[in-house]
């Protein structure tokens, strides 16, 4: 067997087990049993372990990260995201997280699956270290921010069942309040330094390559503006001291408004990141 | 066969069961004593603060049930009238549907509770040391302890809590996942209060502040959970530090206002901030819920809890007794099955004996053959009839466990001459 055909069979199982995670997830959330939810999260930790080494075996067949095809671009995506979740799982043990994030991990298989494998992402050029940094930090520290605002989206249903005086199945399969705020705080507390980590190897990237340093692109502004609004969250968390209800809000209405600006630059510019 | 008979929280008033508990507990050598009455083989004493109750594995009917009926009635100094308005007995396989659903606490005052087993296993441990039970109420508790932990991991019918306090437990639970670390602010020394901060306290909350009108009362009660005993003039600085509040005073006006904790939710860093309003009239202004961060129920928030999951416990209940109805069915069999056993051994002993009996008269001609020969021929002879016994053994252990087909034990002793 070719080591091309094997990466694909590692993939599409992979994907298989990602899909069946994703609807153990939401049939937890709908028939209300946390036992579904860890039986999703072992089959995502073995959906990890097929990504781990169907990304090990792209390594080898691509000679190199920075020549990773699509494919396995988004696979890496799917393995941070992936990846992320089950550690903050040692730490915190809420399950129930992964029916929030399991949803984007697939989303990043699916999008891994539309493309084909082989072809490499980035030109030969600009295959170095510091783009291969760049390319990790800022996805780990996307996806932290993330997890961060699926805690935040779980804080506010509960906070509202609460609220409302209901105890209901929903609320008793939920996280407790002080647990998602906490999730909420490690994923800021990581993501910011990580993300800005991404960013300088990026500039510091940029600055070798166009000597003029960084060009006007879209998603640089993006990423950059989004940059000082988690910056911002957090300075708001840690010196001002916002916490529950209102950093779960402010999270959350952050995340929205970049998915939404994210899909317009997307399709409404051509940028140098036109691989995500 | 099996009977249960006592007393319980349905039929008899609590003065009823504390004359019957103490005649018992005075009783030097119950077992010996129970185990003495003619036709009782097995006994086992169950008592608890809602139950008095005996099982017992029994031969003859009428005049075993009146002897035991009357044991009790004699403990607890029963006139006959209250004996027999308070007594109930159950025969086999409804004993067996009662002591199943006490186990699983279907029968219990507060349906679902979970101390029962507990106690039920005591009881039992108790019998066994004393060597009073034997094969029909050994396994019968042991199929109790086994439907119990059925009813307990296949419904949900313990999961909810149904007292207010233990409701104000779950709902902290829910809001500060663990409850290590969390400071408790008592305002008032009610009752209801108390209970709340000793189960909050018993689930892991640490530390505790009360504050009162009477200086005494909060220092007595202070002392009891190793806290700290306030002054109300305090309350403010107090409730910077609290997690939890609960608030019990008989006091006609708000003793915590909306603004108060509007004032001081800074200065607790916005904390997530837990109130319990047990007062009539309220204590804690309502306005304070629409803080963020804040959490206020009162008393009939708690109590709506309790009774919607009062409400899903009879529900669950209905599961429940499913279960039982099923183990029920498993006990019974296999109690049917022993029936069969005396007369499988009878059948076998006769089997035996006829061998016996032909080989003595053929021992002469036996003789002419060498040792190993006449071996072989016995062998051969028991095998003979082994596999002939072989299907009417099978059919009677099947049959026998069947439901109504009880006359296959009679048929056969009958066809075999077994009782002459």
């Amino acid at each position: 067997m070719s080591l091309i055909s094997m990466e694909l069979i590692l993939f599409k199982i992979a994907f298989a087990l990602c899909t069946l995670s994703v609807t153990g997830y939401l049939l937890s959330l709908l028939v209300k049993k946390v036992v579904l939810a860890k039986i999703s999260t072992w089959i995502l930790a073995i959906a990890f372990g097929f990504l781990t080494i169907y990304l090990l075996l792209a390594l080898i067949s691509s000679a190199g990260f920075h020549n990773f095809g699509s494919r396995a671009f988004f696979s890496f995506c799917a393995l941070s995201a992936s990846g992320v979740y089950l550690v903050l799982q040692f730490k915190t043990k809420t399950r129930l997280l992964g029916a929030f994030i399991s949803p984007f991990v697939l989303f990043f298989m699916i999008a891994a699956a539309g493309h084909q494998t082989g072809k490499s992402l980035l030109p030969e050029a600009w295959g170095n270290w510091l783009t291969m940094a760049h390319l990790t930090l800022t996805i780990v520290g996307g996806v932290l921010f993330v997890l961060a605002s699926c805690a935040g989206a779980m804080f506010i249903i509960q906070n509202g069942l609460l609220k409302h005086k209901k105890l209901s199945s929903m609320s008793r399969l939920l996280p407790s309040l002080n647990d998602l705020d906490k999730i909420n705080h490690i994923c800021l507390l990581w993501g910011f330094p990580i993300l800005t980590a991404g960013i300088v190897a990026g500039a510091v990237f940029a600055g070798f390559t166009w000597e003029r340093g960084w060009p006007a692109d879209p998603k640089i502004i993006w990423t950059f503006s989004a940059w000082i609004i988690y910056g911002f969250l957090l300075h708001q968390r840690l010196a001002i001291g916002w916490k529950g209800f209102r950093m779960a809000v402010v999270s959350c209405a952050v995340f929205i408004l970049f998915l939404l600006s994210y899909i317009g630059v997307r399709f409404c510019f051509t940028t140098l990141h036109d691989f995500i | 066969m099996i009977v249960l008979l006592g007393v319980n929280h349905k039929t008899a008033p609590l003065a009823v069961r504390e004359k019957i508990f103490a005649g018992c507990e005075e009783e030097r050598d119950l077992f010996s004593r129970l185990l003495s009455l003619k036709g009782v083989q097995e006994v086992l004493y169950i008592s608890t603060c809602n139950r008095i109750e005996i099982i017992a594995s029994i031969e003859g009917k009428e005049e075993t049930i009146r002897s035991l009926c009357d044991f009790l009635a004699q403990n607890g100094n029963l006139t006959q009238t209250e004996a027999e308005k308070c007594l109930y007995n159950y025969c086999d396989k409804e004993a067996v549907r009662h002591i199943f659903r006490v186990a699983s606490s279907l029968d219990s005052l507060v349906m679902g509770e979970t101390q029962i087993l507990g106690q039920v296993k005591d009881a039992y441990r108790r019998a066994l040391e004393r060597n009073a039970t034997g094969t029909v109420l050994n396994r019968l508790m042991h199929r109790a302890f086994r439907t119990a932990k059925r009813v307990r991991s296949e419904t949900a019918i313990a999961v909810n809590p149904v007292s207010v306090s233990f409701a104000a437990v779950e709902l902290a639970k829910k809001i500060f996942g663990t409850l290590a670390g969390r400071k408790i602010l008592l305002i008032g020394a009610g009752e209801m209060a108390e209970l709340t901060g000793t189960h909050l306290i018993s689930s892991g909350a640490d530390d505790i502040i009360v504050a009162n009108r009477s200086p005494s009362q909060a220092v007595q009660l202070a002392e009891k959970f190793h806290g700290e005993a306030v002054a109300l003039d305090t309350l403010s600085e107090k409730l910077i530090e609290a997690d939890i509040v609960i608030s019990s005073t008989d006091a006609p006006d708000y003793i915590v206002t909306a603004d108060l904790i509007r004032k001081i939710h800074h200065q607790r860093k916005n904390r997530l901030l837990f109130l319990i309003d047990i007062a009539v009239p309220r204590d804690i202004d309502p306005a304070a819920d629409s803080i963020d961060n804040v959490y206020l129920y009162n008393i009939d928030n708690l109590q709506d809890i309790v009774d919607e999951n009062m409400n899903i416990r009879k529900k669950e209940a209905l599961k429940a007794e499913a279960i039982v109805e099923e183990e029920i069915m498993r006990y019974t069999n296999w109690l049917k099955e022993l029936e069969a056993v005396p007369t499988i051994v009878s059948l076998r002993t006769k089997a035996e004996e006829i061998t016996q009996s032909e080989m003595e008269k053929v021992a002469n001609w036996m003789q002419k053959f060498d040792q190993e020969e006449q071996e072989k021929i016995k062998i051969l002879v028991n095998s003979i009839v082994n596999k002939i016994l072989h299907t009417p053994v099978s059919v009677l252990k099947e049959e026998s466990s069947e439901v109504g087909s009880t006359d296959i034990v009679a048929t056969v002793r009958q066809i075999f001459r077994l009782d002459e």
